[in-house]
Formats: structure tokens, C-alpha cells, sequence
């Protein structure tokens, strides 16, 4: 028996990972061992969000891989906050299936929304905190090892270290996002939600936000992001779609399409959501 | 697992009262608040009750009408600021259990104005002129009988306003719906003081009983409820 190996199994040094390192070699073994794709980190399937009589989110169905930004594009009021709001289980859907690393996230919110780092229009802390209180509060909430060194850690990546014991309610917009970014990342979540990452930031900020999801992609991260903004959206996604009156289609890969190309079919498909 | 609730619940007690105490802002409301019902009814009765039973009466009256209106600003407070910046939305997200995070509200919550009651209790004696026959003994009693009724009145209140802080006037939609629920607490409280102040002992047991078997009946069953109200 001396010298045998498992066949099926794969060696560390055959994974190719993004990111040359053990992150991610975990579901590369279990994906191999049973024979299903298990670096699929989100599944939608057929989400549906009704208020009242008027369905804000309509059938949409969305997977993301790890190491996958999925970029959603629509005008404002096209239900891409509620769906983010869903996909992060604030929102229970009417009707639909979700699942998050494998985990009805529907059913069991509570077991898979510490796998989610999530940034919406809300600060989702206490302004009255500074950026370190509140990181450390949540840190505490989520069990973060190293809790003051993590704090500190992202801070600093995020820049914020010479304001890490200010009052969070006296930052800009840009500083805010920043801190969010931050919070989003505290606990090493597999998927990020984004709900409108670049908005109201200047170009110094938005270099930031976009460097940072590519830099979590590369960590193996599954990524959605919302946003109107096609040209940062190209930047940044490697799958595309459109979200027009609560509809979810999509619309291409990154490397079946040019920013322009992108950009002429969302403006088409604007004028014609409008004139139906 | 065990670990892990103690461990949330005492970083959101902690976070709780860390906001109390930093914003001073519901502090000092329900101070000032709390002192202008005592001496409203003081300068209004005082002076024309000689007799132990009627002034303990009314400050019975004047304890429990000033900590139920305080309570119901605390509790409004208290989920004004989970709201007003999605924090709610934070603390859901790290995956806390509902019942949980219901029970650390509570005992926040209660906290708060358990100090607030220590502070304004004896400025209530005082000005009621009950100060100099009421002893450490029964001060202490009376401060336990508050304590279960702060309990009793915060287990309901908190799941309240976890629910009408969300709509439109919610603030004056839980004092509408709170107070009704609560009368078996404020009456066994109110008649468990009066028994206090006036004979120094607890000598009708139903009113202790009910002040007690309530408090618990509504923490159990607000809790059990927590998870339905916060996630819907």
C-alpha cells in the first residue's frame, strides 16, 4: 500500500487556483469527490418579488461561480435593490428558489448569511460609532479570530486609518463606501453583493471600489454587483445582464462583447422598455 | 453554541448601552421627562394629602406613570436607531438568531431604566414627603417590584416597537397598542407599591403573583414570537 493515492482525488499542486493559494482548494476536493460543480457559489432560481399587485422582481434566474463578478445593468426603479435585498435573504421572495454554497438560503437564512458580505444604499452600522467600534462590534457578532488586528487590517486597506476613531456620521460619500467595503469583508465572506458600488464617488474612489473586486474575484470570491454605469460595469464583470422592470436576461460574457457593443444594447434596450 | 448566544448577546447589551449612554439624547429626555411628571403631581396633591396612605397612593401613581411614558420613549429610541441607517439590516446579516437579539433588547432595555428608576425613586419620595419613613429595606423591595415590572413591560414593549417602528407613526402607534397589553403589569406594580409605601410589606400576594406570573408569561411568549416579528 506504501506509495498509493487515491486516482480520483487531486493533488494540491495539480489545482490550478487564481490565486495560488488553499483558499479554494476546499471546494475544488469536494467538487471532485462527488462529481458536481460545487464552486458555484449563488443560485437564483426564478425569483419572483411581488408588493401588493405589482411585481417588482419577475422570474429572474442568476447562478455565480467563484472567481465570477456577475455585473447587473438597469435604470433606476428596474427592482435591482430588491433583488440584491433577496439575494442577501432581507427580503423573502414570493416565490422562487435560492440557494447560497449549497444551502437552501431561503429556509435557513440564519446558516448562510454569514457567507455574505454585503454593501447596499444603507450603512448597515451606527452612525454615532467610528469605523473601528463598529467593525469590532460586528466582528464580535460574526466571531472574527484576531478581532483588533483584523479591524485594523482592513481599515488600513481601505484607508481609513487615520480616521479609524472618528464618528462614522461625519464621513463623506466616499469614505462611507469605503468603511462599507470594509464591513462587507470583515468575516471572509464567499459571496459580495453590491448594490450600486460607484455611485456618488469620485474617480479616485471608483479606481478603489474597482480594484478591490478584482482583487476579490481573484480570491475566489462570487461577486454580483448592480449598477447603471456600463462602462464601470465592463471593467469590472466578466458576465453581464440587463434587469428592465423587474426582468432578469442575459446578456453576454465578458469575452463575447466590447464596452461600446455593451453600452449600444443597453441604451436600445432602454428605449424600448420605455416605449412598451 | 452556548458560547457563541452568550458571546452575541453581550456585544449587542454592550452596543445598546454604549449608544444610550454616548448620544445622552433618550438619557436626558426621559430624566427631565420623569422629573416634570414628579413634580407636576407633587406641586399639584402634595401638600393637601397628610394622611401616609393617600400620599402613598399617589406617589404610587406618580412612579408608575412616569415610568411607563419613559419606557415607551426608550423603546421607540431604542429602534429608531437599529432603523434609521439599516443597522437592523447589520445585525441580521451577521446571522444572529432572532430570539437573541430580542433578548439582549429586552435586557438593555431594562438596564436603562432600572438606573433611571434608581435616580428618580427617591427624588419621587422626596418631593411626596415619603422620603423619611420609607426604609433602606423597603426602598430596596420597591426598587425589585419596579424591576419585575420594567421586565414584564419591556418584554412586550421591545417586540412592539421592533414591529411599529417600521410603519408610518410608529412611535404613536405603540403607545396605542402597548398600553392595553401591559394594564395586569402597571396594576400589579402600581397596587404591589401602594402596599409597600403604606404598610411597608407585601401583604396582597395576587398583586405580586400577578406582577410576577405576567412578566414571565409575556418575556416566553414575545421570545418564542421574536423570530416571526424581526424577519418579517
Amino acid at each position: 500500500m506504501e506509495g498509493w493515492k487515491p486516482r480520483n482525488l487531486p493533488t494540491f499542486q495539480s489545482c490550478n487556483l487564481p490565486n495560488g493559494k488553499m483558499e479554494g482548494w476546499k471546494d475544488f476536493r469536494f467538487s471532485s469527490r462527488y462529481g458536481i460543480s460545487h464552486t458555484m457559489r449563488l443560485r437564483a432560481s426564478q425569483l419572483t418579488k411581488d408588493f401588493g399587485h405589482r411585481s417588482i422582481v419577475k422570474n429572474a434566474t442568476l447562478s455565480v461561480n467563484a472567481g465570477e463578478v456577475v455585473a447587473i445593468f438597469g435604470p433606476n426603479g428596474a427592482g435591482k435593490t430588491t433583488f440584491i435585498k433577496i439575494l442577501a435573504t432581507l427580503l423573502k421572495p414570493t416565490s422562487g428558489k435560492l440557494e447560497i454554497e449549497g444551502t437552501d438560503a431561503i429556509a435557513g437564512y440564519s446558516d448562510v448569511r454569514s457567507m455574505l458580505g454585503v454593501v447596499i444604499h444603507e450603512t448597515l452600522a451606527y452612525p454615532t460609532f467610528s469605523p473601528y467600534e463598529n467593525l469590532k462590534f460586528f466582528g464580535n457578532m460574526y466571531g472574527v479570530k484576531q478581532l483588533e488586528q483584523r479591524c485594523m487590517t482592513l481599515l488600513t486597506e481601505v484607508g481609513l486609518q487615520r480616521f479609524a476613531h472618528e464618528p462614522l456620521h461625519i464621513f463623506s460619500r466616499g469614505m462611507t463606501q469605503r468603511f462599507m467595503i470594509a464591513r462587507a469583508l470583515l468575516h471572509h465572506p464567499s459571496v459580495l453583493l453590491l448594490d450600486e458600488p460607484f455611485s456618488g464617488l469620485d474617480a479616485p474612489a471608483k479606481q478603489f471600489v474597482l480594484e478591490r473586486i478584482a482583487q476579490e474575484k481573484q480570491n475566489g470570491k462570487g461577486i454580483v454587483i448592480t449598477t447603471h454605469n456600463t462602462e464601470l460595469g465592463y471593467l469590472v464583470g466578466t458576465r453581464f445582464f440587463f434587469m428592465i422592470n423587474g426582468g432578469l436576461e442575459e446578456v453576454a460574457q465578458k469575452e463575447e462583447i466590447t464596452a461600446e457593443a455593451l453600452l449600444l444594447m443597453y441604451e436600445k434596450k432602454m428605449q424600448s422598455s420605455l416605449s412598451v | 453554541m452556548i458560547k457563541k448566544t452568550l458571546r452575541q448577546i453581550g456585544a449587542l447589551i454592550r452596543k445598546d448601552l454604549g449608544l444610550q449612554f454616548r448620544s445622552k439624547e433618550t438619557l436626558v429626555l426621559i430624566f427631565v421627562f420623569s422629573v416634570l411628571v414628579v413634580l407636576i403631581f407633587a406641586f399639584a396633591f402634595g401638600p393637601i394629602f397628610p394622611e401616609k396612605v393617600e400620599r402613598g397612593k399617589l406617589t404610587a401613581s406618580v412612579l408608575w406613570t412616569a415610568f411607563v411614558f419613559a419606557g415607551i420613549i426608550t423603546l421607540n429610541r431604542s429602534f429608531a436607531v437599529e432603523r434609521s441607517h439599516g443597522a437592523l439590516h447589520g445585525i441580521r446579516l451577521t446571522g444572529v438568531d432572532a430570539s437573541n437579539l430580542y433578548l439582549s433588547k429586552v435586557i438593555s432595555n431594562v438596564v436603562f431604566l432600572f438606573l433611571l428608576e434608581i435616580v428618580i425613586t427617591p427624588i419621587a419620595l422626596q418631593f411626596l414627603d415619603l422620603l423619611d419613613v420609607v426604609t433602606m429595606g423597603i426602598l430596596l423591595k420597591l426598587l425589585g417590584v419596579l424591576s419585575i415590572g420594567t421586565l414584564g413591560f419591556c418584554a412586550v414593549g421591545v417586540l412592539l416597537a421592533g414591529m411599529s417602528t417600521s410603519t408610518n407613526g410608529g412611535e404613536s402607534l405603540l403607545s396605542v397598542i402597548l398600553l392595553p397589553l401591559v394594564i395586569p403589569i402597571i396594576m400589579g406594580g402600581a397596587k404591589c407599591t401602594v402596599s409597600l409605601l403604606v404598610t411597608g410589606g407585601l401583604n396582597e400576594r395576587f398583586w405580586l403573583n400577578l406582577l410576577i406570573g405576567c412578566s414571565l408569561v409575556f418575556l416566553a411568549s414575545a421570545y418564542l414570537l421574536a423570530d416571526a416579528v424581526i424577519e418579517e
